[in-house]
């Protein structure tokens, strides 16, 4: 899986506001569907290697493979 | 199909109004314009409402009879339309297609929104609900961010630059500046555009256009009527709405928008002309990077030149192709509803040689693009003069 896009997002809507910033990318999974999630830990850019690392209320949360 | 004519125009200045509700802005708008064009609201046949979220904003609904019924427009059909950020322009694709259709011979069209009395927090909240709530919402999408998945894509794919972006708030900021009835009349330089606070990185505050209130109405004819009405009728030459997925990560390609192109091209031929042709228009810039897609999807530049585009000023007043000569959403506002409606008004001003200080020269041929959300709607209008 691969990053599409990204940003990092500082203002948000309240149920977010504790959060900021964070990061939400757009990513492309193996068969070409994409899924919105979150990124944990390091920030990453586009073309970065990701795994997914859990889901969250049906929410995927990613981490950059090294 | 007959041919239809915008016969009036009223709006209200846009702009953070304490005192004022949702209701008394659509009114203001609606009286001017039926004043405007000598109609009666007696006379008025049909009456279509563009609002995105009245219910959200401001805990109302069933707002089109409500509003009509205050401008004295009884029994006949009063419809809301919700096309998120399209909202305004679709309520005015609907007139359209009954007027043409021969339904209507006199319809008014009426766009309102009022913002400003919720928290920058909630507007953020009320304004996402025009992504897909159950994915990238759910994430912690908001609009801004949403726009800025987009411009980091079109930077990767095209070299597109922050000062690219930033080129899009000066010109418009510097044409809002123009513009009496604009929420911010004030000019800002490329290093103000390109610091302002971070939103969704890489857009920050000036990249994002405002939250506003405010309200904007046309009066649709056949346009042989219009005559009686008016002797500067300005001619729907070519219109058409059209729709893609909601959800932004369901789109192949998120730095076109199909929705753009096929509303472009059905309002082009229907015109019987090319873009080329367009002499000015009036663009969604919700954000800085929405002008520079459009710019592309409109087929007014190729695809990853728009930002080359902006930056070599073929887009300002003195430019080839003037581009929000109204200050745009940037600097005029954004009141969503209203916007769709409020860029025609513009557009119908210049045709018209009304625009005062924002008069352009070459006024014979605008064009109007309205998007809702991240580009699930789109509506084109191509005005022109009788």
């Amino acid at each position: 899986m691969t990053v599409y896009t990204e940003t990092v997002v500082h203002l948000a809507p309240e149920a977010f506001a504790k959060e900021v910033p964070y990061q939400v990318v757009i990513v492309t999974r193996e068969d070409g569907s994409r899924v919105t999630g979150r990124v944990i830990g390091e920030r990453v850019v586009i073309d970065d290697p990701v795994e997914q690392m859990e889901l969250r209320d049906g929410v995927p949360f990613f981490r950059k493979v090294k | 199909m007959r041919p239809v004519a915008i016969a009036a125009a009223g709006k209200t200045p846009f702009g953070a109004f304490q005192d004022r509700d949702l209701r008394s802005l659509a009114v203001e708008a609606g009286e001017k314009c039926l004043k405007n064009g000598h109609v009666s609201s007696s006379q008025v046949e049909a009456f279509y409402l563009g609002n995105f979220a009245g219910p959200s904003f401001v805990g109302q609904n069933h707002l089109a009879p409500y509003i009509s019924t205050a401008l004295g427009i009884y029994d006949v059909p009063a419809t809301r339309i919700e096309a998120a950020c399209a909202s305004g322009g679709s309520a005015f694709f609907h007139a359209f297609s009954a007027v043409a259709s021969g339904i209507y011979d006199c319809v008014l069209v009426v766009g309102v929104e009022k913002m400003t009395s919720q928290s920058t927090a909630r507007v953020t909240e009320i304004l996402a609900g025009a992504g897909d709530c159950s994915g990238e919402i759910k994430a912690g999408s908001t609009f801004p961010s949403l726009f800025a998945m987009i411009a980091r894509r079109h930077m990767y794919q095209f070299g597109t630059t922050r000062e690219h972006l930033a080129a899009v708030a000066v010109k418009n900021h510097a044409n809002g500046a123009l513009n009496p009835d604009a929420h911010m009349r004030k000019a800002i330089t490329m290093e103000q555009a390109l610091n302002g606070r971070p939103v969704a990185e890489p857009l920050g505050l000036y990249d994002c256009s405002l939250v506003s209130d405010g309200a904007a109405a046309v009066l649709l004819m056949p346009a042989d009527r219009a005559r009686d009405f008016t002797n500067k009728p300005v001619r729907i030459l070519g219109i058409a709405q059209a729709s893609d997925f909601v959800a932004l990560d369901q789109k192949p390609d998120i730095t076109t928008f199909p929705a753009v192109r096929r509303a472009a091209q059905k309002a082009y031929a229907m015109a019987g002309i090319g873009p080329k042709d367009i002499q000015f228009a009036e663009l969604h810039d919700c954000f800085t990077i929405a002008e520079i897609v459009a710019l592309e999807d409109l087929e007014f530049v190729e695809r990853g030149c728009g930002g080359p585009y902006e930056a070599s000023g073929a887009t300002a007043r003195s430019g080839e192709k003037p581009i929000n000569a109204s200050g745009g959403l940037k600097a005029k506002g954004h009141p969503v509803g209203a916007t769709g409606v409020a860029q025609l008004c513009d557009i119908f001003a210049q045709i018209r040689c009304e625009a005062g200080d924002m008069q352009l020269k070459r006024n014979s041929l605008g064009l109007a693009q309205n998007l809702g959300g991240s580009g699930a709607s789109c509506v084109v209008s191509i005005l022109g003069n009788v």
